[in-house]
């Protein structure tokens, strides 16, 4: 008798994974995704460059200014300012911009970039720093995560990196 | 011949073909309801594909009830698995990019496809400032459908259901080094320590705390030999040229020539992080592998059959396997003397063994059928892309 | 007056704990890949693990007052000191290797083979008595981390160097807070597999920092 519940447990254990198993397409594996995505986490700004705090209309195209992203713990990144253009159809052929990034009025750098013709050619382009808090970009070919000028998508991304 | 009787201590018997198709109409019924919406929407490549993987998988599940073997049919799965995955994976990328190097703009974009290895390093980073030390995107896009929730999703769905058996049902990297490992008929290498099998913890233990300390996915950085069959960093530095190198080297010694020559999972067994980490969830999962003391003769056919050393003779002194059992079937079906049964924690050793069997390979049959069978139609359909057919 | 100069005095001294407090995260995170494995690769009692982590600790001090002496008398920040910085931390990373390397696992013999009396995979060399928190305490003390180098930036500013120092004591003890959770790794029973797996994460480790050492001062002396 006493050999006999925790029998009875463990086939109804079983019974429930193969229910389990059957649920997990179905069900089991959209309940999971939900669950880890609305969790409050989020991607490392290093990758995706942080939140946008400001946007500047120009006409048909804008431009997106990001919150500065600082290394976490031992991440051995610069920090930066990501800036984006948006969309790239609607931007002129050469886009010259002073823009300000911690918002006090003064621009902090300038932007030069020509818009590449095709999706394959690379970004030809520089940032100049006006500000001693930023590093200028010289080489457009130079990629680091804190410090780029790259077509991603529709946008011209540049990151600026900053002084520590 | 007829399905005897199953009684405590019998070994596995024979089927006849009757029955062995009627354990196998479930699986094929499944099969057909998880593959329909592929058989509707795709091209004929993909139909093909998903047909040719229905009725190999049908047939291997066939045969694993009509032998009662589990580890011979199930290594042709598994093997085929990891040998085509690269394929399907490495075309996908050649024709997307033209390189199997990961560029930064995927990375900044979040079209990375998430990777489970990387989940037991996303803990402490997540705990401790809530981010994701992950280039990829938190919900699917339509250029990222692998994103981090599916993935992760996916991964502790199957988890709850195999436990450990995800690295012999699931994990389509150990399928690249069993297929080495199935290669030569004799071993070259026999003694081999076992305490070797304590090194998969030291490297969790390291990658989580450095990754924890770096804030980066410190195992693809580095140790991730398996870059050599998907995507890798480009060298621009010194830095990434000596992670290349590590890569390049640990996918040669263990994924390749130590498997040749130890007929061992040898990444698997003394290396991979995630294993180690997986291993943890066989303390939950009812499945398991134990020896009948009372009929074992210490033949040590086990020991020698296990791919991952999750026998050894002191773990068979005490009649059980060690946590990184993977529950492939290796010792059960080499045992003679019918010592080494499938088992349901809770019940006694040696009952009904073929019933526990049954529940745990239908179970983790439909989801590798599920998971890998996906891999395997994409995989046929992209070789069949390439045939000069027309 | 005598409110203004205790405010002149404990102010810094209370910027400097709330600065360790809330970087201390980042302490926990980075000396955890050094402490953890060196923690539970000495098969030891509570009460010898608690003193090990102590003299870490004060060797780590240590390193903070060396450091912050030096913030003080250069005056400046303390990233344009080290001109030669990749030199220091390359330097650093490779001593941090030799040292976790000799104090946790002595000078390994692997055991491929092994006698069927030896118990141990990696076997400590018992003939060495000490801990090692020293050297590992005072390196890691040392090591160029952010919320260091900020601290160090501010105690800089400090016109006497005993406030310098009381600064960097105050920062300290705010990080040291955050070490707490080590003190139970001695709770953690010591198998004999734990041991083992903790030496290998070691040695790992060693080899790690000493490639990343390496590679550091590679750098500098090709590309200057």
């Amino acid at each position: 008798m006493s050999n006999r519940i925790p029998s009875a447990l463990a086939w109804t254990g079983a019974g429930l994974t193969l229910l389990i198993a059957a649920l997990v397409p179905f069900l089991l594996i959209n309940t999971f995704s939900r669950a880890v995505a609305h969790a409050g986490l989020r991607v490392d700004e290093n990758y995706t460059g942080g939140v946008v705090v400001r946007t500047i209309a120009h006409g048909n195209y804008k431009t997106l200014v990001y919150q500065p992203v600082h290394p976490h713990f031992f991440q051995r990144n610069q920090p930066f300012v990501q800036i984006a253009f948006e969309p790239i159809s609607a931007l002129p052929a050469e886009v010259q911009e002073k823009v300000d990034l911690d918002g006090d009025g003064q621009p902090d750098v300038l932007v030069h970039f020509l818009r590449p013709d095709t999706a394959q050619n690379a970004v030809q382009g520089n940032i100049s720093a006006l500000n001693s808090r930023y590093q200028s970009v010289e080489n457009a070919n130079e990629k680091s995560f804190s410090k780029m000028i790259l077509r991603i998508g529709n946008r011209i991304v540049l990151r600026v990196p900053m002084n520590p | 011949m007829a399905e005897e009787k199953l009684t405590p201590h019998t070994a596995t018997p024979f089927r006849t073909v009757g029955r062995s198709a009627l354990l196998t109409l479930p699986m094929l019924l499944w099969s057909l309801l998880i593959f329909t919406p592929v058989l509707r929407q795709h091209d004929t490549a993909h139909s093909l594909g998903t047909l040719l993987v229905i009725l190999f998988t049908n047939f291997l599940f066939f045969k694993m009830m009509r032998t009662g073997k589990t580890y011979r049919w199930r290594r042709y799965f598994f093997v085929a698995v990891g040998l085509l995955f690269p394929v399907g994976f490495i075309s996908s990328l050649l024709a997307l990019r033209g390189s199997m190097s990961i560029p930064i703009e995927r990375m900044v974009s979040g079209d990375t496809p998430f990777c489970f290895m990387v989940t037991p390093m996303l803990l402490i980073p997540a705990a401790l400032t809530r981010t994701l030390i992950f280039p990829g995107a938190i919900l699917p896009t339509e250029s990222n459908p692998h994103s981090i929730a599916a993935m992760i999703g996916l991964w502790f769905a199957m988890t709850l259901v195999m436990g450990k058996a995800w690295c012999s049902y699931g994990c389509f990297f150990g399928g690249i080094e069993e297929g080495f490992a199935s290669l030569c008929k004799r071993p070259h290498i026999r003694k081999i320590d076992s305490r070797f099998r304590l090194v998969p913890w030291a490297v969790l233990l390291l990658v989580v705390l450095l990754s924890a300390a770096l804030f980066e996915p410190f195992y693809c950085s580095w140790l991730c030999p398996f870059k050599a069959v998907t995507e890798f960093s480009a060298v621009h530095s010194v830095e990434t040229a000596i992670q290349t190198g590590i890569f390049i080297l640990l996918f040669a010694a263990l994924v390749v020539i130590l498997p040749l020559l130890t007929k061992k999972r040898t990444q698997c067994a003394f290396f991979c992080p995630f294993g180690a980490f997986q291993s943890l969830f066989n303390k939950i999962n009812l499945f398991e592998i134990r020896v009948d003391r009372e009929r074992c003769v210490e033949c040590s056919a086990c020991l020698t059959a296990c791919p991952t050393m999750a026998i050894t003779p002191e773990s068979l002194r005490e009649g059980k396997t060690e946590l990184n059992c993977m529950k492939c079937g290796a010792c059960v079906d080499v045992c003679r003397k019918g010592a080494a049964v499938w088992h349901l924690k809770g019940t006694r050793i040696g009952m009904k063994p073929e019933r526990v069997r049954l529940f745990f390979l239908f179970g983790a049959w439909a989801l590798s059928t599920m998971f890998g069978g996906y891999i395997l139609s994409n995989a046929i359909a992209t070789l069949i892309h390439f045939l000069p057919l027309r | 007056m005598l409110a203004a100069t205790s405010l002149r005095i404990l102010a810094p001294m209370g910027e400097a704990l709330l600065l360790g407090l809330t970087t201390g995260p980042v302490c926990l995170a980075s000396c955890g890949p050094v402490v953890v494995p060196w923690m539970l690769a000495r098969p030891q009692q509570m009460r010898t693990q608690i003193r090990d982590l102590l003299c870490f600790l004060a060797a780590r001090l240590a390193g903070y007052m060396l450091f912050a002496f030096g913030a003080w008398w250069m005056g400046t920040e303390i990233t344009s000191l080290f001109a030669p910085r990749a030199w220091t931390i390359g330097g650093i990373q490779i001593l941090l290797a030799l040292s976790l390397l000799f104090f946790s696992v002595g000078w390994p013999r692997l055991h491929c083979h092994a006698k069927k009396t030896n118990a141990q995979l990696v076997q400590i060399d018992e003939r060495k008595k000490h801990s090692g928190a020293i050297s590992l305490g005072f390196l890691t003390g040392i090591n160029f981390c952010p919320p260091f180098l900020v601290a160090s930036v501010r105690a800089a500013q400090l016109e006497q160097l005993p406030a310098a120092l009381l600064f960097f004591l105050c920062f300290f003890v705010g990080t040291v807070v955050w070490f707490a959770p080590y003190l139970f790794l001695g709770f953690i029973k010591r198998s004999q597999a734990c041991v083992q797996v903790a030496r290998i994460a070691a040695i790992l480790l060693a080899c790690w920092y000493g490639i990343v050492g390496a590679s550091t001062l590679i750098v500098r002396i090709f590309h200057g």
